[in-house]
């Protein structure tokens, strides 16, 4: 069904994951982008890195917040390994012409922030709305190439 | 404590007295003093109530006074309440101004706050080292602390809110190199701009904090570098760009996000 579902056990092989759900409101952004930092701290990622995941996380919040359906759920893993933190953000989109376009200013961020993003439209089928998500994948730093 | 309040009850004909003093007045320097003389415990008390957070006691109580003279001037006694429910938020209220102007949220304790610093004056000097931003790790073996009070410090840097430590160390040089950098960053505006009107939104920012966006953002710097380049810290340049991110975010309009 969607990105998040479709992780499969040898993608998460030698890596730890965090996963976090929160309502889908703006308000609620600051906890995930907080995870999201220590996260790269903890695994000891380059002050540049760790900052960047930090804005790379909060700018695909927001963007996903922007397009959720009314009380939905953003869901948020992490899936960090040494060299690299794997964030797969999804929310039920509001609508099916709901969608998070990538020739904008924010799309540029995220781009800039992160070492490579990508984002994910699954339609709605019958009884499930349609999703909205976007992975991003930040390495460690220029250090541990 | 209200009007009944035996200690303070005294004050209450005065404070009516000095609102419907004429501001020229020679006898309402008198009574202001004494009022403020008077509610001076107020004060105290408040200040005691944020002390241990970091700033001196003196300070604070020097602020709280601050506060009270505020309270004793605006205060209103026709509107019929009570002088402490009005002077209390104030006086509280410029306290918590106080911590904001400071830099720091509340509650950060001293250590952190040292922490901070220390870990603020080698990241520049490893990164020069090294080429690119230190990690948690070669920040702590360079100050010879554990990485876990190195991780505590990195935290605590998150609730440093305002610059005024980086300002004051921060300084004008590099600015004519800038200029030349943003010039190619500009072209690669072009390239969003068409979509979002980007531009009028980017003039309205701060001079510094337009350079630092298009630097990073259209010009492919690192935070490292651009704090090089602008002459202030990484930890500064990282916090700028986080909330001129979040003001940018507000002012462009949502809409042009939605396809």
């Amino acid at each position: 069904m969607s990105d998040l579902d479709s992780l499969h056990d040898d993608e998460l092989f030698g890596a730890s994951t965090v996963e976090v759900r929160t309502s889908a409101s703006a308000a609620l952004i600051p906890t995930i982008r907080a995870v999201a930092s220590d996260l790269a701290a903890r695994a000891d990622f380059d002050l540049d890195a760790i900052s960047d995941l930090r804005m790379a996380v909060d700018e695909a919040c927001a963007t996903l917040v922007d397009v959720a359906a009314p009380s939905s759920i953003l869901q948020c893993r992490f899936v960090v390994r040494p060299e690299q933190i794997r964030v797969l953000a999804e929310v039920s989109a509001a609508g099916s012409d709901s969608v998070v376009s990538t020739d904008t200013f924010g799309w540029r961020v995220l781009q800039t922030l992160a070492d490579e993003v990508e984002v994910h439209h699954t339609p709605g089928t019958d009884g499930a709305r349609p999703t909205v998500g976007i992975r991003l994948d930040k390495r460690s730093g220029d250090g541990s190439r | 404590m209200t009007r009944a309040d035996p200690e303070y009850g005294h004050l209450v004909p005065l404070l009516e007295q000095y609102a419907a003093t004429d501001p020229d007045d020679p006898r309402r320097e008198a009574l202001r003093d004494q009022l403020v003389r008077g509610f001076l415990p107020v004060a105290q008390h408040i200040a005691r109530r944020f002390a241990h957070r970091g700033e001196p006691l003196d300070d604070l109580v020097q602020v709280a006074t601050v506060g009270l003279i505020n309270a004793v001037d605006r205060f209103s006694p026709e509107r019929g309440s009570d002088f402490f429910s009005f002077a209390v938020p104030t006086i509280s209220g410029e306290v918590r101004r106080h911590f904001r102007d400071q830099g720091w949220s509340m509650r950060v304790p001293r250590r952190l706050k040292d922490l901070h610093v220390s870990i603020n004056g080698v990241v520049s000097e490893l990164a020069q080292q090294l080429g690119r931003a230190p990690k948690p790790s070669e920040i702590a073996d360079r100050l010879g602390v554990p990485v876990a009070d190195v991780l505590e410090g990195l935290e605590a840097a998150e609730a440093y809110r305002s610059s005024s430590l980086d300002e004051m160390l921060s300084s004008e040089q590099g600015s004519a190199t800038v200029g030349e950098l943003v010039g190619e960053a500009d072209a690669e505006l072009d390239r969003v701009d068409s979509r979002q009107a980007l531009r009028p939104i980017l003039a309205e920012l701060a001079p510094r904090e337009r350079t630092i966006v298009l630097l990073r953002f259209f010009g492919n710097m690192t935070q490292t570098q651009i704090a090089d380049r602008v002459g202030i810290s990484q930890m500064h340049v990282s916090r700028l760009l986080a909330q001129t991110l979040d003001r940018l975010r507000d002012r462009l309009d949502p809409d042009t996000r939605i396809g």
